[in-house]
């Protein structure tokens, strides 16, 4: 069922080398590859047939869910509306992604749109990594949106990742956070010669001390150019904090815009942001241990994104 | 085991006038194998400039550094570093995303578990939990200088340079510092130059190191160095003691 081209998709954003234990849905160029179901777990197509619905029940424990995207069928953009509602105490970790592999001139594209409702005092921890690879000149777009809603307690992590090959991204992600929700969000982009990459975030602090902390790390290589917007809304006593690093290599271009906004006097507000090649003493530091420029380089810009 | 042979190191005059400023000034020396050495003299003097030319983070503008008998002057940090030498730095940097085991490693290639630990018991930090702490800006100074001292001592160099140990560490940590260096050299003969105008380092020392203006100044036992410090007015606090003899400070 799967092919070596599927395999390797699977590996580098799934992390699976074969199909997963527990529950799981692959789609491959827009079509259903394989499913599972758990007793906790269920995953069914949606009424308007664009996507899927995974329903964790609550009180679901140390459970996961697999739900990778892979592509390698040329002239295809592939569109998937997903829903994912957590039960109240539920406790889960979903691992998304998505793999092309372009072998023709032909581009092709994803956009998964993805819906949270996490439920009273639930937890999950979202693992996102897109990456695209391939011989083929064709250009990969991928444009993912992440919608989350947090519930009273609830608490969202999550980490989204472009790993590399992905020539051009607009990554939007926005959540609204209800009475002492918790939203940690790690972003992580890598662009190359001609890529571009935006990410537009919105965090709304909605309910009485709910907090978020969003951070974003960028590497540009080559031409490559990143935009990064961030907004935390606060309407309520809260806690939010955005902190955005932008590596520049080579010719890489970047401009990254925090925005606070307190609506509320107990909003407690800040940021962080900084731009700018990799600083000298790090360099120094890694040379005088014994690598070399190019492995220090390679090391520092490893641990960053790691 | 390090000679230096007429050794400069030149910057453009800051006055824009198209001179230059020796900022080291021919310095002859030899430091012999397994001693201690302490490099003290007034601000600006040249020390830390030296000890960065000796690890290839100056460039020489004229003269040569033998190391072992080898030439290194046009050798890269890198290599100076695979040949034996290790640097300690007065302001560590600071890494977002690398932790004090990923340097470890970095500096010894060990990437076992119980070999990492020993080394922490070798440098004397103790929690475990040390091991995976990020080397970012949320270190205190006191910290990051035990991680930076940490990473000198496991790279077992021949030759280890300490720029400036003692900033930011409590006055209760310097005592173990100096007797944390001087085993090292007792027990791996490691030949060691440390930067440092702090009483401990100099009492400790086989040598101590007068520069001043780029020159050496004087080279012998500490009791030899005091008239010299006196008049160089080293210290930088002078004031703040109204220059008491007895302030229980050399600086």
């Amino acid at each position: 069922m799967l092919d070596a081209i599927d395999r390797a998709l699977l590996k580098t954003v799934a992390e699976l080398e074969e199909l997963p234990k527990g529950a799981y849905n692959i789609r491959k160029n827009g079509k259903l590859l394989g499913r599972h179901v758990s007793a906790n777990i269920n995953i069914e197509t949606n009424e308007e047939e664009t996507g899927i619905i995974v329903k964790i029940k609550p009180g679901t424990k140390n459970e996961s869910v697999h739900i990778p995207v892979i592509l390698s069928q040329a002239g295809l953009y592939d569109v998937v509306q997903n829903a994912f509602i957590i039960g109240d105490d539920a406790e889960v970790t979903i691992v998304a992604g998505c793999g092309i592999h372009c072998g023709s001139p032909e581009p092709e594209g994803h956009a998964g749109i993805h819906e949270f409702k996490v439920g009273k005092n639930a937890k999950v921890t979202y693992v996102e990594k897109h990456y695209a690879s391939g011989e083929g000149t064709g250009r990969r777009t991928l444009n993912p949106t992440t919608r989350v809603f947090l519930a009273e307690g609830a608490h969202a992590e999550m980490e989204l990742t472009q790993i590399g090959g992905v020539d051009e991204t607009s990554r939007i992600n926005e959540a609204v956070l209800g009475p002492g929700s918790l939203l940690l969000i790690t972003e992580r982009v890598l662009t190359d010669g001609e890529q571009t990459a935006v990410s537009t975030n919105t965090i709304v602090l909605k309910g009485a001390g709910s907090r978020a902390n969003m951070i974003s790390r960028s590497v540009m290589k080559g031409n490559s150019k990143q935009i990064f917007y961030a907004t935390i809304d606060a309407q309520n006593q809260c806690y939010g904090h955005i902190e955005c690093d932008a590596i520049i290599m080579d010719n890489g271009t970047n401009e990254t815009m925090p925005s606070l906004k307190a609506g509320h006097p107990d909003a407690e507000l800040t940021h962080e942001a900084s731009i700018g090649k990799i600083a000298n003493d790090q360099l120094t530091k890694l040379m005088s241990l014994g690598l070399t420029y190019d492995e220090a380089v390679n090391r520092i810009i490893q641990g960053f994104l790691k | 085991m390090l000679e230096l042979n007429k050794l400069y190191f030149t910057v453009p005059d800051s006055d824009g006038s198209g001179g230059v400023r020796n900022i080291i000034d021919g310095i002859d020396f030899t430091f012999d194998d397994g001693k201690f050495y302490v490099i003290t003299g007034p601000n600006g003097s040249g020390k830390t400039t030296l000890a960065k030319l000796i690890m290839g983070i100056n460039p020489v503008t004229g003269g040569d550094i033998l190391f072992n008998g080898r030439n290194i002057s046009a050798l890269s940090i890198t290599e100076r570093s695979k040949a034996g030498i290790a640097y300690s730095f007065q302001q560590p940097a600071r890494f977002k995303g690398i932790t004090f085991r990923d340097l470890l490693m970095v500096a010894t290639g060990i990437e076992d578990e119980g070999k990492l630990l020993e080394i922490l018991g070798r440098v004397g930090i103790c929690p475990l939990s040390f091991l995976d702490k990020e080397v970012d800006g949320r270190l205190s100074g006191g910290e990051i200088k035990k991680i930076e001292l940490a990473t000198t001592i496991a790279a077992n160099p021949k030759l280890a340079i300490y720029d400036e140990p003692d900033t930011g560490i409590d006055l209760w940590t310097i005592g173990p510092m100096v007797s944390l260096l001087k085993k090292e050299l007792a027990e791996n003969h490691t030949t060691t130059i440390v930067v440092s105008h702090n009483k401990a380092f100099l009492e400790a020392a086989d040598v101590v190191i007068i520069i001043n203006s780029g020159k050496i100044v004087y080279n012998g036992s500490l009791e030899g160095a005091m008239p010299l410090l006196d008049d160089l007015s080293v210290c930088t606090y002078r004031n703040s003691c109204e220059g008491d003899r007895d302030a229980g400070c050399y600086r």
